[in-house]
């Protein structure tokens, strides 16, 4: 009964995928017929012609993630540069699937890469690439498909539920401990859990959550955010389900010594004197002692309170609490520490009711990239949070005013875009627009020309998004 | 396929994964019992996939349903395969058909996890969504997770009295038409090196926490502010020592305890935390962290003498009783050889503790005590090793003797003489030896002694020989002439006693290689006994070619 063909495929998936990143590469680089790319392509076959013994293999691109035969394939870090090309490269041509029913040849596969490559330049580049296949019987080609909208709300009901979840839980876990209560750390996995699994399938949204600022319960939802942020950097760097929750853990309680600081302080709307600075400073001391005395030393206890006390360090040890030897940073820490700064930006605080707005916030960032923060994990989180991030408030060149819904990862310059004004200046209630879009012409339909701070508005983002 | 078909098959998984649950508790992975279970089990499934894609489970609080069928139904709260799974949040379990062998195991393996015993962070959903199962997929109820049920719903509605006035959308909107145009988009690449260097810092990364946090622990102390602060610290300290030795991490271990000692001695620390950090140092002489480090000795972990020595360095007189205890019980010989050399360096400086573990009830720990008493070769050693001379196990007291010869110490004289009248003959050899060994006068004299009574020529031939082979070290005129003396006497009776007693002189004066000797040997060499005319032949041999 044992579904051998499935499993041959699920543990090939990775390789299947890799290794058409890597001829398609060598044939732009390299004559088709060139050894690099004969050779990568005999890899190719020799991976993918027996399991076409057992079943049809079906390649198929869904939003961002590769799927095989209706599994989505997960990746490790070292295959994260080709299959981003790949999805480039596939989206490029509105390239949405390739079917393989039997063995393919060498033959075949310089009929595909002549048919793939050339299609860049084409205006019509799918059919330009289904015809240039036809002669391959065994390899058929399926266009690119735009993620429904039908499924959303449900999705998006989820994904709110799921936020708002992790931060009552966060609330009431400050509250218990506050209390001297026992608190579940099986129910705080169960809550990253389910972040992650929903950063995994719709990372977009979730990441959306974060960008709803709620002033009176900032701890909580800054938390909150800080975990779903790390979590979100992390799977783009290929860490594991398991190393994902650890992370996400981590980053939920990386503040908890904030209840230790006096609400006067906590809540001062101006800024703080040398005396009070000192005393917010020690924040991250405390939580490492919150942490071990509500878990003891296991390996995840350890972790928390290392990042607890590591996130305001700073990669070039200019952050607090001041050391007498500098210390090598978790790498959960860099993580967060991006995480952190970036929420606390672009968040309404006490002494700044008025937030960052998330460009400016990046731009700063950007600054302190290479001493403060990590650069390479920066590239990733200015890649994941997009050139224009989620809240955005934009002006498109049809004259409508609009707010960021959701990034696209591909073309970051285009992102989804919920329209709040239309072209005449009328508020409406809000449909949102792909900027992907192309008329018949193949002109794109609409682009951003302007970028605004939604919070001089008072434009609630999340009355849109929820 | 037949409803009622379906539902017999469904009640026979159920039952068949109640019997893999314990099957797989008791036995291990490759007892036949265990693979047979496993196959049984598995087949059912199988079975079952023949005609259906899926086997779906309901799951409530005291029953299972599977097609709205109870399936499976128990009140009780022990031993309830409902509950256990309904208490953690699941609702639905479903097989899918495609489920391997493989999966089917690590589930069951899941579902022997006792979660009120064993100390788990995780619940079953945790476990379950851990695997990430391709076959096997559940729904779970978050609703627990959360204490507040409303919190979704104010949430909402907090937010949306915060909506923005018409007014502030119009500016915005005018705004925007004279805000900047956007300047070019920057558009971050990623390259292979950032990749690499990446990866790299991602494997740096599993890499001792442990240490890390011990490292944090000692920054954050000299900031504490009261007791209850700098006593925490010091105890998470303490948690954090005996987390690494029961993970087997004696580096970290030592390492922890190096600073903790350097910390103690630094004079611009506070005096109460130092005397906390104190009573730290004094843990790593107790039995209890002492039977970790056992198990870690014990383990496969390669420990490098260097490690060996600088933990031996931290430990004192106190710890010798503990390792005496638990030198018994490990199982290993390199377990073993490591806790001998800690007692050899520790024992050196109290013979009065280590000497206490003669009188331990397993032979085997007296007689390794023994030996570490031999090793430090301290003379004090023999006065607590006379009794154990006289041990009931012979292995004891062989080794016990073969001691008493190697410290030389003349108070032992007396009971290697009556070790020589043991009833064990090894045990006798022994004796003989340990006198060799010591060498003086008085021990040759016992020797000499005994080899002159009468009851000696009943012995075994080869017990006497290895008498006179201690005597062969004696190697003087006087020795000479006392073995001479013994080859030339003549006698009637018990000619084969003779014999064999000159056999064992004549062996002795080749040993010793005395040319004096010769004259008379040649005179044995027409024995009529072969023996005796061998060890002659022999000896002469010896003394004439040095063979």
């Amino acid at each position: 009964m044992e579904n051998r063909a499935g499993i041959e495929i699920a543990k090939n998936a990775q390789d299947i995928i890799n290794q058409m990143a890597v001829i398609i590469r060598n044939a732009q680089i390299h004559n088709p017929t060139n050894i690099a790319v004969q050779s990568s392509i005999e890899k190719f076959i020799a991976t993918v012609n027996p399991l076409t013994d057992y079943e049809t293999l079906e390649l198929v691109l869904i939003g961002e993630f590769f799927y095989i035969n209706e599994t989505r394939i997960r990746f490790a870090m070292e295959y994260l540069l080709n299959f981003d090309y790949l999805i480039r490269e596939f989206k490029k041509r509105e390239l949405g699937s390739l079917t393989i029913t039997g063995p393919l040849t060498g033959n075949d596969m310089q009929i595909f890469l002549k048919a793939f490559l050339s299609a860049a330049y084409s205006e019509d580049p799918f059919n330009a690439i289904s015809d240039g296949i036809a002669a391959i019987s065994n390899m058929t080609a399926g266009p690119l498909k735009s993620i429904k909208e039908e499924g959303e709300f449900d999705v998006k009901k989820h994904v709110r539920k799921t936020y708002f979840d992790a931060v009552s839980y966060t609330k009431g876990v400050i509250s218990k401990i506050k209390s001297g209560e026992k608190v579940s750390i099986k129910k705080a996995k169960r809550v990253v859990e389910s972040m992650v699994d929903l950063i995994l399938q719709e990372e977009e949204l979730l990441v959306g959550m974060t960008a709803i600022k709620n002033y009176d319960e900032y701890t909580y939802h800054h938390s909150v955010n800080v975990s779903i942020l790390s979590v979100a950097l992390g799977q783009r760097i290929g860490l594991s389900r398991k190393a994902l929750t650890e992370l996400g853990l981590v980053a939920l309680f990386h503040d908890i010594g904030k209840m230790e600081v006096p609400p006067e302080i906590l809540n001062k709307p101006t800024n703080f004197d040398e005396n009070e600075w000192q005393i917010i400073k020690k924040h991250p001391s405390w939580s490492v002692r919150v942490i071990l005395n509500l878990k003891g030393i296991d390996n995840t206890s350890m972790r928390t309170a290392i990042v607890a006390f590591e996130h305001h360090l700073h990669l070039d040890m200019s952050g607090y609490p001041k050391l007498t030897q500098p210390l090598d940073l978790d790498f959960y820490s860099k993580i967060v520490c991006l995480a952190d700064q970036y929420d606390a930006m672009t968040s309404a605080r006490v002494y700044s009711r008025i937030p960052m707005a998330p460009d400016k916030a990046l731009s700063i960032m950007m600054e302190r990239a290479g001493t403060q923060l990590h650069p390479i994990l920066f590239k990733f989180f200015i890649n994941m949070i997009g050139v224009f991030p989620i809240g955005t408030l934009v002006l498109l060149d049809t004259k409508e005013l609009g707010l960021v819904y959701q990034g696209n990862t591909t073309f970051q310059d285009r992102p989804r875009v919920l329209i709040i004004m239309d072209s005449t200046g009328t508020r409406i209630k809000g449909h949102t627009v792909d900027l992907t879009e192309k008329d018949a012409a193949g002109r794109y339909i609409r682009t951003i020309i302007k970028t605004m701070d939604p919070n001089k508005y008072r434009i609630n983002l999340a009355e849109y998004l929820l | 396929m037949d409803a009622l078909d379906d539902i017999r098959q469904a009640k026979e998984i159920i039952q068949a994964l109640l019997k893999a649950k314990k099957t797989i508790r008791m036995y291990p992975e490759n007892n036949p019992i265990y693979i047979k279970t496993l196959d049984d089990t598995f087949s059912k499934f199988d079975d079952f996939f023949d005609l259906r894609d899926e086997f779906s489970l309901k799951i409530r609080q005291y029953e299972i349903l599977f097609d709205s069928e109870q399936i499976y139904h128990n009140p009780e709260k022990e031993d309830n395969l409902a509950l256990f799974f309904f208490k953690d949040g699941l609702r639905e379990l479903k097989f899918k058909k495609g489920l391997t062998k493989e999966e089917l195991e690590e589930f069951l393996k899941i579902m022997v996890v006792d979660f009120d015993r064993e100390f788990v962070d995780d619940d079953i959903v945790t476990l379950l969504w851990e695997k990430d199962f391709q076959n096997i997929k559940y729904s779970a109820d978050e609703a627990f997770l959360t204490d507040d049920a409303d919190y979704e719903a104010e949430a909402l509605r907090q937010i949306g009295e915060d909506a923005p006035k018409p007014d502030e959308l119009l500016k915005a909107y005018s705004d925007a038409f004279i805000a900047e145009d956007i300047s070019d988009i920057s558009i971050v690449n990623l390259t292979d090196r950032d990749l690499n260097m990446l990866v790299k810092e991602i494997d740096r990364d599993t890499e001792d926490k442990a240490g890390k946090l011990t490292e944090i622990l000692f920054e954050m102390l000299p900031y504490t502010d009261n007791k209850p602060e700098y006593e925490d610290i010091c105890r998470f300290i303490k948690e954090i020592i005996i987390y690494s030795i029961k993970h087997k991490d004696l580096k970290t271990f030592l390492s922890i305890i190096r600073r903790v000692s350097a910390t103690t001695k630094n004079t611009a620390v506070n005096n109460s935390i130092k005397n906390q950090l104190s009573l730290m140092l004094a843990t790593v002489n107790t039995e209890e962290t002492i039977r970790y480090i056992g198990e870690i000795l014990d383990s496969d972990t390669e420990i490098s003498d260097a490690l060996l020595n600088e933990y031996i360095e931290l430990l004192d007189r106190n710890a010798i009783n503990p390792f005496i205890s638990i030198m018994g019980e490990l199982k290993s010989i390199r377990g073993r050889k490591n806790v001998i050399t800690i007692l050899i360096q520790l024992g050196s400086k109290d013979i009065q503790t280590l000497a206490k573990g003669l009188h331990d009830s397993r032979w085997y720990v007296v007689r390794n005590i023994i030996y570490i008493l031999r090793n430090i070769g301290d003379k004090r050693a023999v006065e607590y090793l006379l009794n154990t001379a006289k041990h009931s196990d012979i292995r004891v007291r062989k080794e016990a003797i073969k001691a008493l010869g190697e410290l030389k110490s003349p108070i032992g004289l007396q009971t290697l003489r009556d070790a020589l009248n043991d009833a064990d003959d090894s045990v006798r050899r022994s004796a003989a030896k340990a006198l060799g060994a010591i060498g003086s006068e008085t021990a040759r004299r016992l020797i000499i002694e005994k080899i002159s009574q009468n009851d000696f020529n009943n012995r075994d031939f080869e017990e006497k020989k290895e008498f006179y082979e201690v005597l062969s070290r004696w190697n003087d005129a006087g020795m000479i002439d006392f073995l001479t003396r013994k080859i030339k006497k003549r006698s009637l009776f018990k000619r084969a006693q003779r014999d064999e007693n000159n056999a064992c002189a004549a062996y002795c004066l080749g040993l010793m290689g005395s040319k004096e000797a010769l004259p008379d040997l040649y005179n044995l060499r027409g024995s009529k006994n072969k023996l005796l005319r061998d060890h002659v032949d022999a000896a002469i041999k010896r003394i004439e070619y040095g063979e």
